[in-house]
């Protein structure tokens, strides 16, 4: 069984930027982003995630899986949040309701214009957020994760960690397909199970348990070829890679910065950027 | 695992969140690929008992390790994006599960076996509830929405994976250490 990342090297004006500084960007303009209700922010701030994504060079063809999925999380969220319960968590929606229509039969039902505009305004920021960490996978080296955290802060055990576990996947992925084939020859159906879920679950046992306590036992071979290297002893360490701030990645940092300050002032100071509905939608 | 090691991060530890969040990601991959046929609206999921046995045996930084880093990995072999408030819920899974790693003593023991599946309620209740209160935060959902889309789908289906699966993985382990002497 073959395992792929979806990186690859594309030289895009994204993949310029130091990873660090797309990471605090991205989780920066999260929080920034999380700050508005008013569409008129959150529509500044899609345009900033499609600029983006428009720099990444992606294809459909790559993220239609990704999109999907987004888009169905999307319906299931915003249908039942706008039509079954009471539309959302901002009680500016249902504070001074205007009604568009009501239905008495088969059940009572009254939309209002709050709401709709409403489901328009979670739409966008739900496109703005998730626009803007999709492109992470696709555009983001998995060999650079480790030092990339390590270069944020995170301690060197911890960035290892992350490095390693990238490094692991595509021998664990190997011995859960020579498990799968074993299990295979021996007469183990895995895409016909039959009983209810719990036996189900139960028949995923012949494949889980072997690839898991295989990794199990491999582990403790590489502790003990670490602890020899002298892994948990203390001191400075290096990195195979190394990352360098540019003045783009400043500039960016210093960007996000500034976002995330005007987003908290503004609503909570001068109450801007809160749920908003066009006057001219009133009557 | 001794009690006091329980936040302890050294070599061991390193390396079994590093399997453990590989071995989370590759089959949270290889299962969503293959669209297993389930019943009603409970998915199979399996993949889940990783950060909830690796939180039980090693643990809860291994267990939030292989949890949270586990779904990033899954979601990147999938090609889903990156969701870090669900990489953070599946990461407080492992965290609570590893909660009751220091009450271990034997893993065949029923006593222990009725410890980790209590554990691995709560672990679950505890992950998937961080993670869909945060669907409010993030997607403006009320509570109610929240709860009925994505904490009891979601918990439903872990605890379902979890409840069986724990226990045989660790029937499992227990045979592994007492033939390989560790």
């Amino acid at each position: 069984m073959v395992v792929t990342f979806g990186y690859k090297q594309r030289n895009s004006l994204v993949e310029t930027f130091d990873p660090r500084a797309r990471w605090i960007f991205s989780i920066l303009s999260l929080f920034t982003i999380v700050n508005f209700w008013d569409i008129r922010f959150l529509l500044y701030f899609l345009l900033i995630s499609v600029v983006q994504y428009s720099f990444t060079r992606l294809t459909w063809k790559e993220t239609k899986r990704a999109w999907r999925f987004i888009f169905f999380l999307m319906f299931i969220m915003i249908f039942v949040n706008t039509i079954v319960t009471s539309a959302g968590t901002i009680s500016d929606v249902t504070a001074n309701p205007h009604v568009l229509f009501a239905i008495e039969k088969p059940i009572r039902f009254t939309m209002t214009i709050e709401r709709l505009w409403f489901a328009l305004t979670q739409v966008v920021r739900v496109l703005s957020i998730t626009m803007l960490f999709i492109v992470v996978p696709f555009t983001m080296d998995p060999r650079q994760y480790g030092i990339t955290f390590k270069g944020m802060g995170l301690g060197d055990k911890l960035a290892f960690t992350m490095d390693l576990a990238f490094r692991f996947v595509p021998t664990l992925a190997r011995d859960f397909g020579t498990t799968m084939d074993a299990q295979k020859a021996r007469g183990y159906e895995l895409d016909n199970l039959k009983g209810n879920i719990f036996k189900k679950i139960a028949r995923m046992a012949p494949i889980m348990i072997p690839v898991t306590m295989n990794s199990l036992l491999s582990g403790e071979d590489m502790v003990n070829a670490m602890d020899l290297r002298g892994f948990s002893t203390s001191g400075k360490r290096t990195w195979l890679y190394t990352l360098k701030y540019r003045k783009r990645d400043i500039a960016l940092i210093a960007y996000s910065v500034v976002v995330l300050i005007i987003s908290i002032i503004l609503p909570r100071v001068f109450h801007i950027g809160g749920f908003w509905v066009p006057p001219f939608l009133i009557p | 695992m001794k009690k006091g090691s329980l936040w302890s991060f050294g070599t061991r530890a390193v390396v079994y969140a590093a399997i453990g969040a590989a071995l989370y990601g590759v089959l949270s991959w290889v299962f969503n690929f293959l669209q297993l046929p389930a019943s009603g609206n409970v998915a199979l999921r399996p993949a889940v008992v990783i950060p909830l046995f690796f939180g039980i045996t090693f643990g809860p930084i291994v267990g939030f390790i292989t949890g949270f880093l586990g779904n990033i990995i899954g979601d990147l072999l999938s090609g889903y994006g990156f969701w870090i408030w669900w990489d953070l819920g599946n990461g407080l899974i492992g965290l609570v599960a590893g909660l009751c790693a220091g009450m271990m003593v034997d893993y065949k023991r029923g006593k222990d076996i009725l410890i980790a599946e209590i554990f691995v309620v709560l672990a679950c209740a505890v992950g998937m509830f961080v993670a869909s209160v945060s669907e409010m935060w993030v997607s403006g959902l009320d509570f109610a929405t929240a709860m009925a889309t994505t904490f009891f789908p979601a918990f439903i289906t872990n605890i379902i994976n979890g409840l069986i699966l724990t226990p045989l993985l660790m029937l499992a382990y227990a045979a592994v250490r007492s033939r390989s002497g560790r």
